[in-house]
């Protein structure tokens, strides 16, 4: 074979919904820009994909980044990229839309463009390529994406996908003229984002002046879209089932929307605000007609802290009985130290016991404070403890590096923790030691991302991370502890692009031509070529990565509300750097700032 | 009880890989609520087994598993349930109960292929019965085989001759693809890949084959008893 694991291109798993497109009105590629198996592991493609496909005139059919081995034979024998429904090229469809779930799927947009024959610059696409859109968290800041991109989505897609495919229809009938298209729907829906109907001015320090709509009546602040039933908004009720192994190889359910908690690095948990639960009746409904169109033996209950969900005892056990003797087993993919039940986890090991990751994100409890991070190492020692009492013995830990206000202290806190771990478990009477110990202390490299406290925050440079991590790799001299990081060259271009402005685009442009794709993947990741293109365009990586802001800066995302304010964001950073903590709002409003917010009847 | 079970993979799904089957068919047993066995254990993990698996990329009329039910159920409605569930590449044909002797892998040892290729020398059918007679003549044809033993690479050299059953030429299809018929020796008492012979041919005959373009079905497989060549019973 000339191309390894082929069945990444030939679809027709389970529950893929072919569509003659002779009887269809508007064709959607829908596109996750990274390998099949990624991509078939996002929930997101499943809403998106059956909500399409449920409705008789339109399809939706999925597009993934082929691997470079296929590429390779893609350019060599002149074939164009295809959908892998119809096969049909991608660039005959209506739609092609992204989702922007990771920054360094960015060139990937590119390659996907290019391979699919698609002019990559939105201004060289007329009326017979495919509209290109794209949306997801990190179309939050859509800047450095500008120039590719003719139409952004801001939130949520479940209800504002259908009306653009529906208004497209419309122009689609009486004759569709792109431009006509673009200025309609950024003049009248809500959390619609058209680059090209807007201009940016700089200072001469390269901060932002002033940003203004070329024509008028536009709005000035893009508005997130928000759903505020989630029982009565779609969900799947089946997922396509891939012939090979996928990273989430299980049917997935989100319980809930938001979170209450406010750490203050965390994206998702600002842009997400407000917290709204599906009922346990709408879940246990959903669950049945998902195991019994997939055929899957795992139920991953995923949401940003799936244990805060206000009736996880119900929902778990209820599951465990009505599944149990079909041998479909329950999951939870994160485990909150603070919340982590007894009864939750005994509920669980029931059908399988696999290991268990816990999040501390900090070393010391100082630091966990300025992040807001709200767990205590007995927290952990009992959530711990517990663990190996019930018979588990593999524990990960995850740790983020480069956190603000970080110490050397704080750093080694690291290694102090792993190492608590493991006496907990040396310290118990050899024969109540069951398995095979062993702890990995993960470490990340922070990335201060738009729409948190620590926006404003400066990244650590990349020597600074490494001597962080020499620091605790270096203390480490033990078998059974672990010590894993990522490289901090890959988060040092995360965290330009992530703060980037229209400029980046370029960066973006020039790495791709210059053969980045995949950068996400080790591998393929070409450090010196983004150095070189950032060179060769006069663009210092460090104003984007490094630089402290200051509060009065325009910041290149500033013109989006994604809820929560910046009054409130710059209280938190200000709270952080004192190294003060905010309670969960859930025992108390904080005052973020989110329009109407009731906590939508979920508690009391 | 044990339910052998003849299927195909034709079409695109050829692409799927023997642990993708695996999977496959895990999840339709499930979904189309067979009474299969689970073994004992942590991971309970439903009892059945394919035999003897294609290299990826070849199609087969002749796929078998054994499946080992927990109670009974008529070869007819599992046959029925299952192809609900499985996709159109991949259905059912043939299904009975055996009495569980012997592991299908030990039981399959000569597989019948089509195979289907082209060649820019070769025109008239009587230019290929002349290069199949210059094959035949051949006393001894050696290939190399490559296996990774643990880290290392072993090569060895093989002879083929002794995995050939027979080989006829049945002419030109209607896609103007030459078509061959080839028994060879399939399983644990000797394996030839049909590219593999594809490949000997070409360096042996020089037929200007383009070895890219080969396509490969799998027909039917046989079991050796004591030297006879018979249908999987």
């Amino acid at each position: 074979m000339k191309v390894e694991k082929p069945s990444r291109y030939i679809g027709m798993e389970q529950n893929m919904v072919p569509k003659n497109p002779d009887e269809v009105d508007v064709r959607f590629a829908f596109s996750f820009p990274d390998v099949y198996e990624v991509g078939m592991s996002h929930l997101g493609m499943h809403i998106l994909y059956n909500l399409i496909n449920k409705e008789p005139r339109y399809s939706c059919e999925r597009v993934f980044a082929p691997w470079v081995d296929m590429e390779d034979q893609m350019r060599k024998e002149s074939i164009p990229l295809f959908a892998i429904e119809s096969k049909d090229e991608v660039r005959s469809f209506d739609f092609l839309g992204f989702t922007l779930q990771y920054e360094m799927s960015y060139t990937n947009i590119l390659n996907i463009l290019d391979l699919a024959g698609i002019p990559i610059h939105s201004s060289d696409r007329e009326e017979d390529f495919p509209l290109v859109i794209a949306g997801g968290p990190c179309a939050y800041n859509p800047e450095p994406l500008w120039e590719f991109i003719d139409l952004f989505v801001i939130g949520e897609g479940e209800e504002v996908t259908l009306e653009l495919i529906k208004i497209y229809d419309r122009h689609k009938k009486k004759g569709y003229n792109k431009r006509k298209f673009l200025e309609e729907v950024q003049a009248t829906m809500e959390g619609i984002y058209v680059p090209s109907l807007y201009d940016v001015s700089y200072n001469d320090d390269g901060t932002i002046k002033d940003r203004f709509p070329l024509i008028s009546g536009l709005p000035e602040t893009i508005e997130k879209r928000m759903i505020r039933d989630l029982d009565g908004m779609f969900s799947p009720e089946t997922m396509i089932v891939p012939y090979m192994e996928t990273v989430h190889d299980r049917i997935s359910m989100e319980l809930f929307r938001g979170c209450t908690h406010g750490c203050r690095f965390c994206q998702a948990g600002m842009i997400y605000r407000p917290i709204r639960e599906k009922s346990v009746d709408r879940l246990l409904e959903l669950a049945e007609k998902l195991v019994d169109s997939t055929g899957y033996e795992n139920i991953s209950l995923s949401s940003l802290s799936s244990c805060d969900y206000s009736q996880l005892h119900l929902l778990i056990s209820s599951l465990m009985d009505r599944f149990e003797d079909r041998k479909v087993g329950v999951s939870l993919p994160s485990l909150r130290l603070d919340s982590v039940s007894i009864d939750i986890l005994k509920e669980i090991e029931k059908v399988r016991k696999t290991g268990l990751t816990f999040a501390p994100e900090a070393g010391s409890q100082r630091l966990r404070d300025v992040i807001n991070k709200g767990v205590d190492e007995e927290d952990l020692v009992n959530a711990v403890s517990y663990a190996f009492r019930e018979g588990w013995s593999r524990i990960k830990l995850y740790f983020m590096i480069g956190l603000p206000t970080e110490t050397d202290e704080d750093v080694m806190g690291i290694k102090e923790l792993a190492y608590l771990v493991k006496d907990l478990f040396f310290n118990r009477p050899p024969e109540e030691r069951k398995g095979n110990f062993s702890v990995t202390a993960s470490a990340s490299c922070f990335v201060p991302k738009p729409f948190t406290p620590f926006q404003w925050h400066g990244q650590d440079t990349i020597e600074e991370f490494h001597s962080k991590i020499d620091l605790v790799k270096g203390s480490i001299k033990d078998k059974k502890v672990t010590f894993n990081y990522h490289d901090p060259r890959v988060s040092y271009m995360e965290a330009i692009v992530a703060r980037g402005d229209r400029r980046v685009s370029k960066v973006l442009y020039r790495a791709w031509e210059k053969g980045c794709r995949f950068d996400g993947w080790s591998e393929h990741f070409k450090y010196e070529t983004w150095l070189e293109a950032m060179k060769e365009l006069g663009i210092d990586g460090s104003f984007y990565a490094n630089r402290n802001r200051d509060f009065s800066e325009n910041l290149p995302w500033d013109f989006i509300n994604p809820g929560p304010s910046k009054k409130y964001l710059q209280t938190e950073y200000t709270k952080a750097i004192k190294g003060e903590t905010t309670r969960d709002c859930r025992l108390g409003c904080t005052g973020c700032g989110i329009k109407d917010c009731a906590m939508w009847g979920v508690f009391n | 009880m044990i339910l052998r079970t003849r299927f195909t993979k034709v079409g695109y799904l050829k692409y799927l890989s023997h642990l993708d089957m695996v999977r496959l068919f895990t999840r339709t047993f499930s979904k189309a609520g067979i009474p299969i066995k689970f073994s004992e254990g942590y991971n309970p993990h439903p009892k059945f087994s394919i035999g003897n698996p294609l290299p990826l990329g070849t199609e087969s009329l002749a796929e078998y598993m054994d499946v080992e039910l927990a109670y009974w159920m008529d070869p007819e409605t599992f046959i029925e349930r299952m192809n609900k569930s499985l996709p159109q590449g991949i259905q059912l044909i043939e299904s009975k109960m055996v009495e569980k002797r012997a592991s299908l892998t030990s039981m399959i040892s000569w597989s019948h292929y089509e195979i289907r290729f082209m060649s820019d020398k070769l025109d008239e059918e009587d230019d290929f019965e002349e290069a199949l007679s210059k094959w035949n003549s051949l006393s001894q044809v050696n290939i190399t085989k490559k296996r990774k033993k643990g880290k290392k690479k072993v090569e060895r050299q093989l002879d083929i001759k002794p995995l050939i059953g027979n080989i006829t030429y049945k002419g030109k299809d209607n896609e103007d693809f030459h078509v061959l018929s080839a028994l060879l020796k399939s399983g644990e008492s000797g394996n030839l890949k049909p590219i593999e012979l594809m490949e000997a041919m070409e360096r042996e005959l020089d037929l200007k084959v383009d070895l890219d373009m080969v396509m490969i079905k799998r027909l039917d497989v046989f079991t050796d008893e004591d030297g006879e060549i018979k249908e999987l019973a």
